[in-house]
């Protein structure tokens, strides 16, 4: 089919612009257009997998529209390795998204128009070869975040801390407020740092053009590698939670309702990290390989601080999203090991973690419609009442911990790999550690909220998934088997890309 | 004299629909919506047959020239003036009904003057447009001191004076500084500044960057700018934010980029400086406002100096992006301040807590709110990102990278209190859930300015090329 990758980013797109003339009252019609518009998408990726040709990797179903001549920007689209899991994860997380929010009543119209719009941005980036247009999608994806999580949020009390506290005084309203002025101001500043690094890389180049492939064939000075690099790093990286600007991260995604949680936590912090890969490593290969330390030496306190804060958590939320921060710091750690099985690990780990959190965040969302709570230590014994709730629950905690035979296992034994045999062998040590945090935080919760005696008093009476609420738990949960079991279907993907992008980086290559 | 009438038969027209709207009223005054239409309808005629007009040249000695540059401005001022008609109607057949001609015969005049200060290149003929600019908005500025919410006569009535007393000021230094410099100098024409670098010459020119700085709203002659949005009636605050504001700017760039050029090295910093104090004044000053009028007049003193950051770029390319910029600034603007004033208009004034839960009570009305909201802050797919980033290349490509920073850090200062109205709409619930009730005129304006803003967003390559020509009549080169 022609136009394959146009029609993935698009279709989402074209199903939120139907959404604008539906009246709010359609209720079905609206869920199915969106479901339309997800499964489109999500039929296009399989087909972009099943047609990649995974021996000669690179870049393929290249398409090109010329945007802005004068400044070399055109809207250019093709998959290359990384790109096709990363399709396949946002293609599930979104129509698993679409059916978990099956039951938003609030203005469900806006709800299902931003969370489209939304996902049309991410596939955009991971298809995008132009940065420019990269940059445009990025954004894209970013910013229907504040209204998302600022009228859909859930309202509890975000403690107010900090220097964004205290300017946050005269709109002290409520905290999903709070949360979502928080996420979308640092992350803009972010995309401020990038833009002006772009900038600087494109002029290097000759200011002609911002064509990836253009700007991978220009070996930049070392001055502006070492300026652009960082600011790449930290641009996307606080989108992929990199310590200490991980902080808007665990705010946002205990405010968010489900689906946005999903998208968020296994979706676009995926784009943060896939950034400094595909655009901060790959284009500044030589401040890539002298950050190392660095980046590597951070993405290891991410993965102890995380975990750390996880079991110190007791709002379920909180958990599953320093969960997050910590999982993240595996991806980063594995990217800054500059080696081809970390990387692997990295792009494994963005594929396993997009799922599990995808389906933590699900059963939470569920859990909480029913409970009303998520303070861990008011439940407990919901094994009883919900015993498949409960099963996927705990099989999203051992992929959470990297149990064998779970897509988190291949992905976290890439990583620790890649690090033991890269430069800095000695941050296997702590990332396994934080491993073994992360098993206390997760079998604690696991055990805390789903065995024990059965609940008595008004959790007695919770029910287990019901109709549509199947869909997530069942597919999430299938997928985290398969390609634990079947990790070479994504590697060989994965793989192909790596050793390219990394025969780059001199050094180590 | 038929030789060069030609050029001028834009401006002719636009001062002839002015006279035919006072005859009109003279002779049969109407009430209704019939004379605003016809207005409008009118301009819009104007506005085609700019296309078709294809007068080129210069009048004897220099004194006035009709190229590109003009031609660009004609068109932006009679869009502002189009779309500042269209916005008025329904306000004035409601609120005035006895006078509305001679509401749109000021403005008309008023965009006339605008119109011929684009191709003044004499200080005599620059003077005049632009006083005949300004004389007219003063009025227009008090028009609803007897008309307006019975809570704030004595607003209307501050906000025409101080309007008028800081124009006047502004006129009076720069006449003065125009003594100096064509007694310096000898000649009237623009282009002879740096015929006499005399220290008096500068001193005189100084004197006119201040006047002009008055007018365009530039920190620190901005005093006027909040107070007076916050008083006049909001359908002309919308047009006054932007076209004279686009005509001061225009001004600038003839006197500074196409004047004075050879001195650049004297008035370049002053520039800059104004440049970033309006930045850093408008975007802080904006943050603790709670009238939405009075938060948007912050907001358009830091828009100012951002597009005079891209001025002392200095360039072609620079000069063209304070085109761009400033043409997608006149249609965001217009559009928020409609907006604005259709939430308003049931009463209640326009503090923040007004628009509360507008989104939910006309969805059309809050997702424009929100697409110029966007489009002032710079976010991408709006108009405004592009004319951001362009004006911060040409500034960081002139070598004014420390300045770009600033700018792009109070950007994100800026995102901070759009988004505080954005939240307004969206997040907050207010005490009404009717529609708002807004006049078709009012929702057609509001509709062509969206239609601009979000086509420029997404497709800015036809106003990035005719600001470019424009700019090549002042600046030649690259």
């Amino acid at each position: 089919m022609n136009h394959l990758l146009a029609w993935i980013v698009a279709a989402p797109a074209i199903a939120a612009a139907v959404l604008l003339v539906l009246p709010d009252s359609a209720r079905l019609p609206i869920r199915l257009v969106s479901l339309i518009g997800a499964l489109a998408s999500f039929a296009g990726s399989v087909v972009v997998a099943v047609d990649y040709d995974r021996v000669a990797g690179g870049m393929q179903m290249a398409e090109e529209w010329s945007l802005v001549p004068s400044l070399g920007i055109s809207l250019k689209l093709a998959v290359d390795g990384w790109g096709v899991p990363l399709l396949l994860l946002t293609g599930v997380i979104i129509v698993t998204g679409v059916l978990a929010s099956w039951g938003v009543t609030k203005r469900g119209k806006e709800f299902y128009l931003l969370l489209l719009v939304l996902v049309s941005g991410v596939f955009g980036v991971f298809v995008s070869q132009d940065l420019f247009v990269f940059f445009l999608f990025y954004e894209i994806a970013v910013l229907p975040m504040y209204l998302l999580i600022g009228i859909w949020g859930a309202s509890h009390e975000v403690p107010q801390r900090g220097p964004f506290g205290f300017a946050w005084k005269r709109f002290a309203v409520g905290g999903k407020e709070y949360a979502a002025m928080k996420l979308t101001l640092m992350l803009l500043v972010c995309s401020a740092a990038i833009l002006v690094a772009m900038f600087l890389l494109w002029k290097e180049a000759g200011g002609k053009s911002f064509d990836l492939a253009h700007l991978e064939a220009t070996r930049f000075s070392l001055a502006t590698q070492n300026w652009a690099f960082p600011l790449l790093w930290l641009g996307f990286g606080t989108l992929a939670g990199v310590f200490p600007f991980h902080t808007w991260s665990p705010d946002g995604h205990a405010s968010a309702p489900t689906a946005v949680s999903m998208l968020h936590a296994g979706v676009l912090m995926k784009l943060g990290a896939f950034g400094v890969m595909r655009v901060g490593m790959v284009l500044c290969p030589d401040a890539a390989a002298s950050w190392a330390w660095l980046v590597g030496g951070v993405a290891v306190v991410n993965v102890l601080y995380g975990a750390l804060c996880a079991a110190s958590q007791t709002d379920l939320k909180y958990i599953i999203a320093y969960s997050s921060v910590s999982h993240m710091g595996v991806v980063m750690l594995g990217a800054a090991t500059l080696t081809t099985t970390g990387w692997n690990g990295a792009v494994y780990q963005m594929f396993a973690h997009g799922i599990m959190t995808g389906l933590f965040f699900a059963l939470v969302g569920l859990v909480y419609e029913r409970a009303h709570t998520r303070a861990i230590a008011k439940m407990g014994g919901f094994g009883h009442v919900m015993p498949a709730v409960a099963c996927f629950f705990t099989l999203a905690c051992l992929s959470s911990l990297g149990l064998p035979g779970t897509a988190g296992f291949v992905a976290e034994f890439l990583v620790f790999l890649g690090a033991a045999e890269g430069a800095h062998s000695w941050w296997a040590v702590p990332a396994v550690i934080g491993a073994v945090v992360t098993a206390v935080y997760v079998l604690r919760a696991c055990k805390t909220i789903f065995w024990g005696p059965p609940p008595t008093g008004e959790f007695a009476h919770l029910t287990d998934a019901r109709s549509t609420e199947w869909v997530a738990p069942i597919v999430l949960g299938a997928a985290l088997i398969l390609f634990g079991f079947w990790p070479r279907f994504l590697l060989d993907f994965i793989d192909v890309a790596s050793s390219t992008f990394l025969a780059r980086i001199a050094p180590f290559s | 004299m038929s030789a060069w009438l030609h050029l001028f038969t834009l401006e002719l027209a636009v001062v002839a629909i002015a006279l035919l709207v006072l005859l009109w009223d003279a002779f049969a005054p109407a009430a209704g919506r019939a004379v605003g239409w016809t207005t409008a309808l009118l301009l819009g005629g104007v506005f085609a047959a700019s296309f078709f007009v294809d007068g080129r040249g210069t009048v004897p000695h220099g004194v006035f020239v009709r190229d590109e540059w003009v031609v660009f401005h004609e068109r932006l001022f009679l869009a502002a003036g189009i779309l500042g008609v269209l916005g008025s109607i329904d306000w004035l057949a409601t609120r005035t009904p006895k006078r509305q001609a001679e509401y749109y015969a000021l403005l008309l005049f008023s965009l006339a003057g605008m119109m011929l200060l684009a191709g003044a290149r004499d200080w005599i003929l620059l003077v005049t447009c632009f006083e005949l600019m300004s004389m007219p908005l003063y009025v227009l500025c008090a028009y609803g001191k007897q008309d307006g919410p019975a809570s704030e006569p004595k607003l209307a009535a501050e906000a025409g004076l101080k309007l008028f007393i800081t124009g006047a000021a502004s006129s009076g230094l720069t006449l003065f500084g125009l003594a100096l410099v064509v007694g310096m100098t000898g000649t009237t024409h623009v282009g002879g500044i740096g015929a006499n670098p005399a220290p008096l010459t500068i001193v005189g020119m100084l004197f006119v960057l201040a006047g002009f700085g008055f007018k365009v709203g530039a920190v620190p002659f901005h005093m006027w700018v909040p107070d007076t949005y916050q008083g006049a009636p909001t359908p002309f605050v919308a047009f006054l934010s932007v076209a004279p504001k686009a005509a001061g700017l225009a001004t600038l760039a003839i006197v500074l980029l196409g004047g004075w050029s050879a001195d650049s090295s004297v008035w370049l910093p002053v520039l800059l400086v104004l440049a970033g104090a309006s930045m850093v004044v408008g975007n802080l000053f904006a943050l603790p406002q709670t009238d939405a009028r009075r938060l948007l007049g912050f907001s358009g003193v830091a828009q100012i100096g951002y597009a005079l950051l891209a001025l002392g770029a200095m360039s072609r390319g620079g000069l063209a992006m304070t085109l761009f910029f400033v043409a997608t600034y006149v249609f965001t603007n217009l559009g928020v301040f409609f907006v604005l004033h259709a939430a308003a208009e049931e009463g209640g004034g326009h503090s923040l807590a007004r628009i509360a839960g507008l989104s939910r009570r006309s969805p059309w009305l809050g997702g424009a709110l929100l697409v110029f909201l966007l489009s002032l802050a710079g976010i991408p797919f709006v108009a405004g990102f592009w004319a951001k980033l362009f004006v911060f290349m040409e500034a960081w490509n002139a070598g004014l990278v420390g300045l770009v920073v600033l700018g792009v850090a109070l950007a994100v200062i800026g995102l901070y209190y759009y988004l505080t109205v954005a939240r307004s709409t969206y997040m907050a619930d207010g005490d009404r859930t009717t529609p708002v009730p807004t006049g078709f005129a009012l929702r057609a304006a509001i509709l062509v300015c969206l239609i601009f803003v979000v086509g420029l967003g997404l497709w800015p390559r036809p106003l990035v090329e005719a600001a470019d020509r424009a700019a090549a009549g002042i600046v030649s080169g690259r």
